[in-house]
């Protein structure tokens, strides 16, 4: 078995286009992501059926399916059902945001919901306003709860937009596949993907350990 | 849009086997990576020196890693690295059984290192040894408490298999992919296909939330 | 019959002390609990150990079985040096009891399993002598209606003396208490001392690190006053809250007695 690095080198260009889609998809997916939850979160605290319900649904829709089944679903049904045609970049994006924005509602929800009663019930007994109320005490302390557990998801999307490749995006995964595919440098290019995307994936997780225990720390 | 249920019906012992495919694949792999990611925890938490630091940064390591690479690279690598060759059912559940495990080794950790190392100095003081210790007063209070982490990522392996069928295992995306092609009906047989994931996972789901909030209730050590 | 003198007589005439600790030092990094502290205990005595918070009471009472090592000096138990081995010190704990501040229970087991836990887990005994010598154990301190609870329902003076009863499982030679009283509400503290007592008048060598000081007063045959790591002064009982020598001691008994 003779292994010849040089191709991952030769390619590295390619190779560090892909890394960067798949940094583009999981910043762009966050930054819509993370709004989706908070509306989605709202939706399911609300008094209100009508808006309570069909979030419900689909948060729970969005979290007991695999989300490489929901990529397939998106690819192949908007097209042929809804006329709809995006590129494989936008349905690719389109997956990934509403199966995070469903991760998201739960972290947000649940964060609100923890902070004790008697927080608010305090604040308004100051005679604070229920706005000023959630802003300056129930806010913050929420967002301690939050911040963690968005890091974690954050780490996860990361690893999970992996799965566009199945469509032919071009991230990472893909672009290192088809050139295994086109050198039939097997071994390399695979270990090489692996490799870059624990090179970008380790920081990133010892980040999420760090802000774990700077939030803990507070309580 | 639903013309007919034709597509699915016609079809179904073909995705019936793929169901089974995946059920098997979803088994093997939450039956592998409890024990692997268990005894990963524990020596992680109590070996020695040369085996913990390994396992810490296999654990971090799976953590940046996404579970598709390790999934292709199981299969398609690992042969030529090895000289072997693996079918991708046992390339699958071995890849996904690795990932899923390092996650599991974590919950163990935490689950350790929750309990109050008053309850350690009690044991020790009566004489046991670090094992009956570990056996008889730690591990079933902190089994107790991974439940619920547990419930998740028992979900998280079973929607890892469908990730299987990039490799070309005969699961039930696979097989509906074929029907797809034959029929050229994706709405009605991937929404099948996603029915059949929800029904394997929504009441694994409950269970899990169901674990969550009793958990939360019980008091510290 | 007085119990005290009766103890004195017999302290006097043992040869070999139960326990020593000759000199030891104990620091947590740069910080020194432990400066030298040198505490004979003979068998059948009492020894009360009082002083200040931050005094390293609780801290040298895990040297004493080796729950925490020491840097200095030495522990002497039974006329022999605490062993460096792991399965040495196992079998010196099992002559030791424990009673933890903060109960330490076993939350997943009934009140009779914990006492059991010690004789079955670490003597190997069958489960019907186990058994026994549980039940046994619980109707001594008073809680033999109690077996079948779990901690969790049991309120703290209860908690604690089923931990009495878990230690005297192991049927030890001395008997170590830490704080035993600091966590209970003041109804119950009562109950648990009256357990301890009992035990000082069976003749069990005890040393107990307390805040109680009518206790110490009543129970001890002797006082260890520590302060900042150091044993301030020693004494019978009389001496020390009566008629103490050292200013420091003096200062930290009538604070006490003013908050008390």
């Amino acid at each position: 078995m003779t292994l010849d690095w040089s191709v991952v080198w030769e390619h590295r260009w390619a190779l560090a286009a892909g890394a960067a889609m798949t940094i583009q998809l999981t910043v762009l997916t966050m930054l819509l992501a993370v709004p989706g939850g908070i509306l989605l979160a709202a939706m399911r605290l609300s008094p209100l059926r009508l808006l309570r319900w069909p979030a419900t649904a689909f948060v729970e829709f969005f979290r007991c399916t695999p989300l490489v089944l929901q990529v397939y679903w998106a690819f192949y049904v908007l097209p042929s059902e809804f006329d709809v045609r995006l590129s494989g970049f936008a349905t690719g994006l389109l997956a990934l945001t509403l199966n995070v924005s469903a991760f998201n509602s739960e972290t947000f929800r649940a964060g609100i919901s923890s902070i004790r009663r008697g927080q608010s019930d305090a604040a308004l007994a100051m005679g604070m306003s229920s706005f000023q109320a959630f802003r300056i005490v129930v806010l913050p302390q929420a967002v301690k709860r939050v911040l963690p557990v968005l890091a974690t998801t954050w780490v996860a999307l990361f690893k999970d937009t992996s799965l566009v490749s199945v469509i032919a995006v071009s991230d990472l995964a893909y672009t290192a596949m088809q050139l295994r595919s086109r050198t039939f440098r097997i071994l390399e290019m695979l270990t090489a993907m692996a490799l870059i995307y624990w090179a970008m994936g380790y920081p990133q997780a010892k980040i999420t350990d760090w802000i774990h225990r700077r939030m803990a720390g507070r309580e | 849009m639903i013309e007919s249920l034709e597509p699915v019906l016609d079809n179904l012992p073909f995705l019936w086997a793929g169901i089974e495919t995946t059920l098997v694949v979803s088994a093997l792999s939450v039956a592998c990576s409890l024990v692997l990611g268990f005894a990963a925890g524990l020596g992680r938490c109590f070996g020695p020196a040369w085996l913990r630091l390994p396992l810490v940064f296999y654990i971090d390591s799976m953590r940046a890693i996404p579970v598709l690479v390790v999934i292709v690279w199981t299969f398609f690598a690992f042969p030529i690295l090895f000289g072997l060759t693996m079918t991708p059912i046992v390339a699958a559940v071995g890849a996904i059984s690795v990932h899923v495990a390092a996650s599991i080794a974590e919950i163990v950790r935490a689950g350790v290192e929750s309990i109050r190392q008053g309850q350690s100095w009690a044991g020790l003081a009566l004489g046991m040894s670090h094992a009956q210790l570990l056996r008889k007063v730690i591990l079933p209070q902190a089994v107790t408490r991974m439940l619920p982490s547990f419930g998740s990522a028992i979900i998280v392996t079973i929607k890892d298999s469908a990730i299987a069928s990039v490799i070309a295992v005969p699961d039930v995306i696979r097989h509906a992919e074929s029907v797809v092609a034959q029929t050229y009906r994706p709405f009605e047989v991937y929404s099948f296909a996603m029915l059949v994931f929800f029904a394997i996972l929504f009441p694994v789901a409950r269970v899990v939330d169901r674990l969550y909030l009793r958990i939360g209730h019980r008091g510290r050590s | 019959m007085n119990a005290t003198t009766d103890k004195a007589i017999r302290a006097d005439r043992a040869a070999v002390p139960r326990l020593e600790f000759v000199e030891v030092r104990k620091a947590f990094g740069d910080l020194v609990v432990l400066d030298g502290v040198t505490i004979r205990v003979d068998p059948g005595e009492v020894v009360c150990v009082i002083g200040p918070s931050g005094s390293g009471k609780s801290t040298l009472l895990k040297c004493a079985n080796a729950l925490e090592p020491i840097q200095g000096g030495r522990i002497v138990f039974d006329g022999q040096p605490l062993p460096a081995d792991a399965e040495g010190i196992r079998r010196v704990r099992r002559r030791m009891g424990m009673v933890f501040q903060s109960f330490e229970l076993f939350p997943h087991m009934t009140a009779l399993a914990n006492v059991e836990a010690g004789p079955r887990t670490v003597l190997g005994m069958d489960a019907a002598s186990a058994r026994a010598r549980a039940e046994a154990l619980l109707d001594k301190v008073g809680l033999a209606d109690k077996a079948a609870q779990y901690p969790s329902a049991l309120s703290g003076g209860q908690q604690q003396r089923v931990a009495i009863a878990r230690a005297l499982a192991m049927e030890p030679e001395v008997m170590l208490f830490d704080e035993p009283t600091s966590a209970l509400d003041p109804e119950t503290i009562g109950e648990v001392l009256g357990v301890m007592k009992r035990l000082a008048e069976e003749g069990m060598t005890m040393v107990v690190v307390t805040h109680e000081m009518t206790f110490a007063r009543r129970v001890a045959d002797r006082v260890v006053v520590l302060d900042r790591g150091r044993v301030l002064e020693e004494g019978p009982p009389r001496q020390i809250f009566e008629e103490a020598r050292e200013p420091r001691t003096r200062e930290f008994l009538s604070h006490l007695e003013w908050t008390g």
